[in-house]
């Protein structure tokens, strides 16, 4: 007697079909399961001999050999529970063999019976897709998550019984009882109805129009988000910088499809997507505290989870108080912020993480915070320094925009005469631009113009004779880096992009250069 | 002869009064040498008791060697006793007994000034600073100061930018450059000035040995300019020393309400020159007049209206981005574009991330 189920795994963010075969046969009475198990897929012998059994199901006295294929690849996590026990029913023929070639079947199982929530529905229901199944049947809790994914039909399940109900043969359930019995078409949650009402862009709760005074931090941070540079906020405690870089998110184009997906197929490995909210629409905003470990921030563990700057992908990684950071945490950021993923190394293989996040920091200008205002400022000369040293020029480096945030004055703060501009226009404004920088890379590897390196600049970015002109007088006066002086391109590329602009002018290399990364010269001397 | 100055300068930097004593008795260095402990003991029983040291090691010491090594790293010694120690440093009181040189000594037949002040100076300091340093250097005048880090970095640096000759009395051994930053003009001032030290080659930065070398500062000056202090400040010390030594003491003044200036307003109120420019300096001490700057009225013309507001909103107290645009009262693009453009005409200078002053060098460099 055999049964097979298809089921499903996830490695990094791509999940991939694992079928799972009972075979039932004479012999000792013994209970074997192989197939390269990590010990919680062993227990999961345990839990579904209980379980059934406390459903009316005893295990016959034989041999009994349960097997995850592909075996050559580990397999974790307690998903497996209800495949296997739907294996085991199907090998004592409670199930429909018929029923069983096109569904895909996750969950945890509890001892009486219950079927618990698991995380990475949403890969698993992908990769089942992939296979050319037809349903899903995943844990209750999982159902919306997983209906995300169109063009597959997703059935929540509560109990092993409803299991039965559902693939038993006929409309006979196969406990001893009668049971109503149910139709798999009846119990799938629409997905198109459920896409439909997901899709709608959620409403943020804060906004950029409350913010006074700042323009140039404000001005900034916009530049910044239309070409996804990276961004520094140097001021004193109070300035604003945390309020404005809370807001970035709601100035970031609504999330396309393909965005939101992966995004939500990370936070669905890293089980933080909700019953309320399967799939994330908004951009997320990650701020993890400055005593973060390296692998919080990467991601980490024996079987690597998506770290911090994972779950920023497509939004924005927040670090506060940048130069308290640990150096090594700090460090590690680079080769991210390079690829736009990050990669964690295990002895039995590698695990890619999407990392396309737009960085955005905020440093008090010395440890007291009050430099250059030395009247506050209680600092030594080589205080301040010492300080700034904390970060290395190569993350500098990857820095493109860099402003300093001053003290807010009274008016500013009070409001008077303010008249802010919404998120919602500056939302629209910031689409327009991804869409223009979307057409001037269609083709190339670039999405926008913070990835050009060099070769980029040279072949996106060309100049006029003019602008060469004055590109060269303020490499020569201001004693510009060569990265600086790309740097000061591609920034001057988004602010002509702002304008809807086809050529670099002057204007914006000059606003450009206002926006340099901060020269360590400020504060050695 | 000077082997032997070497050899006791080295020996009894930090005894100097211990060091006249003997150098009273035994008339020169030599004879110290020669002497024994024995008869150091029955001499100056209290000193010697506890300051043997020196005589136990100096057979350890080959004078000629030592004295050789120091020629070799290129450091110039000269003791009180040789004629090109300059004058002035030998009539203050408490003079150093010899002096370490890397470069070359301040000219006598050229002024001198000191400019001092804060190591933690403002943006103002800075611009002052320099704005001295050159505008003097400009004219003839040798620029003294302690090769710290604030004003007097910047009054060496302004020296230097003008090609003038600028000398940094150090706290330490003048083969050790301190505080690091301070890396660029101290290979500078080997060239065009010089580092001068009382302490002997190897000495480390200690704390106590910088008020000490504060009369050096002043010794070597015809008068010093406090540009910017505290309070209680180092600066003000090496001024009370300058009075003493019978120099001019001259101070920049300031805000009041600038912590910064405090010092300066203080010694202002006590008698002090105001400085109030560099010509107005010069002509106080008598030096060459300068030939007033025909450059301003003229390449002003040169700037758009635009330009021009923001210009006349720039002063020497720093100002951010933010401050600016309120005060000209133009679109915060505008004037980020034209600060840069300020910038790079040579009119404004960028002394803090996105703060910005007049320039201190208004044909050059920032």
């Amino acid at each position: 007697m055999f049964g097979k189920i298809i089921s499903a795994d996830v490695r990094g963010i791509e999940g991939y079909g694992v079928s799972v075969e009972a075979d039932i046969s004479e012999g000792m009475p013994v209970f074997l399961m192989v197939g390269y198990l990590a010990s919680e897929v062993r227990e999961a012998g345990d839990r579904v001999r209980t379980a059934l059994r406390n459903c009316g199901i005893p295990m016959p006295a034989r041999r009994i050999t349960v097997n995850l294929a592909p075996a050559g690849v580990r397999k974790s996590g307690s998903r497996f529970d209800l495949p296997i026990a739907a294996a085991l029913l199907a090998a004592m023929g409670y199930l429909d063999a018929e029923k069983l070639g096109n569904v895909m079947i996750a969950g945890e199982l509890s001892l009486n019976g219950e079927i618990h929530g698991v995380p990475g529905i949403l890969p698993m229901v992908e990769a089942a897709k992939g296979l050319g199944c037809k349903y899903c049947i995943v844990p209750k809790e999982n159902a919306r998550e997983g209906a995300v994914i169109p063009g597959i039909a997703i059935v929540g399940v509560g109990h092993l019984r409803e299991l039965g109900e559902l693939l038993g043969p006929g409309n006979k359930g196969f406990f001893q009882e009668e049971t109503s019995g149910t139709d798999l078409e009846a119990r799938c949650l629409g997905s198109g109805q459920a896409q439909a009402e997901l899709l709608e862009t959620p409403d943020y709760s804060l906004d950029f129009s409350e913010i006074n005074g700042q323009e140039t931090v404000k001005r900034a941070a916009q530049v910044a988000v239309a070409g996804m540079h990276n961004l520094l906020m140097i001021g004193p405690p109070g300035a604003g910088k945390t309020m404005i870089a809370r807001r970035i998110p709601t100035i970031l184009p609504p999330l396309s499809i393909k965005e939101s997906l992966e995004l939500s197929k990370i936070y669905s490995i890293a089980g933080m997507l909700s019953e309320k909210e399967p799939l994330i629409r908004r951009r997320p905003f990650r701020a993890p505290h400055h005593t973060i470990s390296t692998a919080a921030l990467t991601g980490g563990g024996r079987i690597p989870m998506p770290g911090e700057i994972s779950l920023a992908s497509n939004g924005v990684l927040f670090l506060d108080e940048l130069p308290e950071f640990r150096k090594s945490v700090l460090e590690i950021l680079r080769q991210p912020l390079e690829e736009g993923e990050v990669r964690i190394s295990r002895s039995y293989g590698t695990y890619v993480y999407p990392a396309r996040f737009m960085l955005a920091a905020a440093m008090n200008p010395c440890s007291c915070g009050y430099y250059p205002d030395l009247n506050v400022c209680t600092c030594a000369p080589g205080d301040v320094a010492r300080y700034l040293g904390r970060l290395s020029q190569p993350l500098l480096d990857r820095i493109d925009i860099c402003v300093e945030a001053p003290r807010i004055s009274y008016e500013d703060l009070t409001g008077r005469g303010a008249e802010n501009e919404t998120s919602r226009a500056i939302r629209e404004r910031m689409a327009r631009v991804h869409q223009i920088q979307q057409e001037r890379f269609k083709g190339t590897d670039y999405h926008f113009n913070s990835d050009l390196g060099g070769a980029g600049v040279e072949r996106f970015c060309p100049l006029g004779k003019k602008e060469r002109q004055l590109l060269k007088d303020a490499f020569d006066r201001l004693h510009l880096s060569a990265r600086a002086y790309h740097r000061i391109i591609k920034v001057a590329r988004t602010i002509a992009d702002l304008e809807e602009e086809r050529e670099i002018q002057g204007r914006h290399l000059m606003e450009a250069i206002c926006y340099r990364a901060m020269d360590k010269k400020f504060w050695t001397r | 002869m000077e082997a032997y100055w070497y050899w006791f300068c080295h020996e009894l930097y930090l005894d100097r009064v211990w060091a006249r004593e003997l150098l009273g008795y035994y008339k020169n260095p030599e004879a110290v040498y020669r002497t024994n402990e024995a008869e150091l003991l029955k001499l100056f029983p209290r000193k010697a008791a506890r300051h043997l040291d020196f005589i136990k090691k100096r057979k350890n010491w080959v004078i000629s060697e030592e004295w050789e090594k120091c020629q070799d790293k290129g450091i110039g010694f000269y003791s009180c006793e040789m004629e090109a120690f300059p004058q002035t440093l030998r009539d203050i009181p408490d003079a150093p007994l010899g002096i370490f040189v890397k470069g070359e000594l301040p000219d006598p037949g050229l002024p001198a000034i000191a400019i001092v002040g804060a190591r933690m100076c403002s943006a103002y300091g800075q611009v002052t600073a320099s704005l001295f340093g050159r505008e003097l250097a400009e004219h003839g005048v040798q620029i003294i100061s302690g090769m710290a880090a604030g004003v007097d970095g910047y009054a060496h640096r302004g020296a230097l930018k003008a090609g003038g000759k600028t000398f940094g009395i150090l706290g330490c051994g003048v083969d050790v450059c301190y505080p690091r930053q301070n890396r660029d003009i101290y290979e500078a001032m080997a060239i065009s000035g010089g580092l001068l030290s009382e302490y002997p080659p190897g000495t480390p930065p200690l704390p106590y040995l910088f008020p000490i070398r504060n009369r050096v500062i002043s010794g070597l000056s015809r008068a010093v300019l406090v540009v910017e202090a505290r309070e209680k400040s180092g600066s003000l010390i090496t001024a009370d020393l300058a009075l003493e030594q019978g120099k001019e003491v001259y101070a920049v003044p300031g805000r009041i309400d600038d912590v910064l200036s405090r010092g300066c307003n203080h010694l202002l109120a006590q008698g002090a020159a105001v400085a109030d420019s560099p010509e107005g300096l010069c002509r106080e001490l008598g030096l060459l007049m300068p030939v007033p700057k025909p450059a301003d009225g003229k390449n002003k013309k040169s700037l758009e209206s635009a330009e021009l507001l923001v210009y006349t909103c720039l002063g020497f107290h720093a100002l951010h981005i933010e401050e600016i645009r309120k005060k000209a009262g133009l679109p915060l693009l505008q004037v980020m574009r034209t600060l840069v453009s300020l910038e790079l005409k040579g009119y404004a200078c960028e002394i803090r991330k996105n703060y910005y002053t007049l320039s201190s060098h208004p044909q050059g460099v920032s």
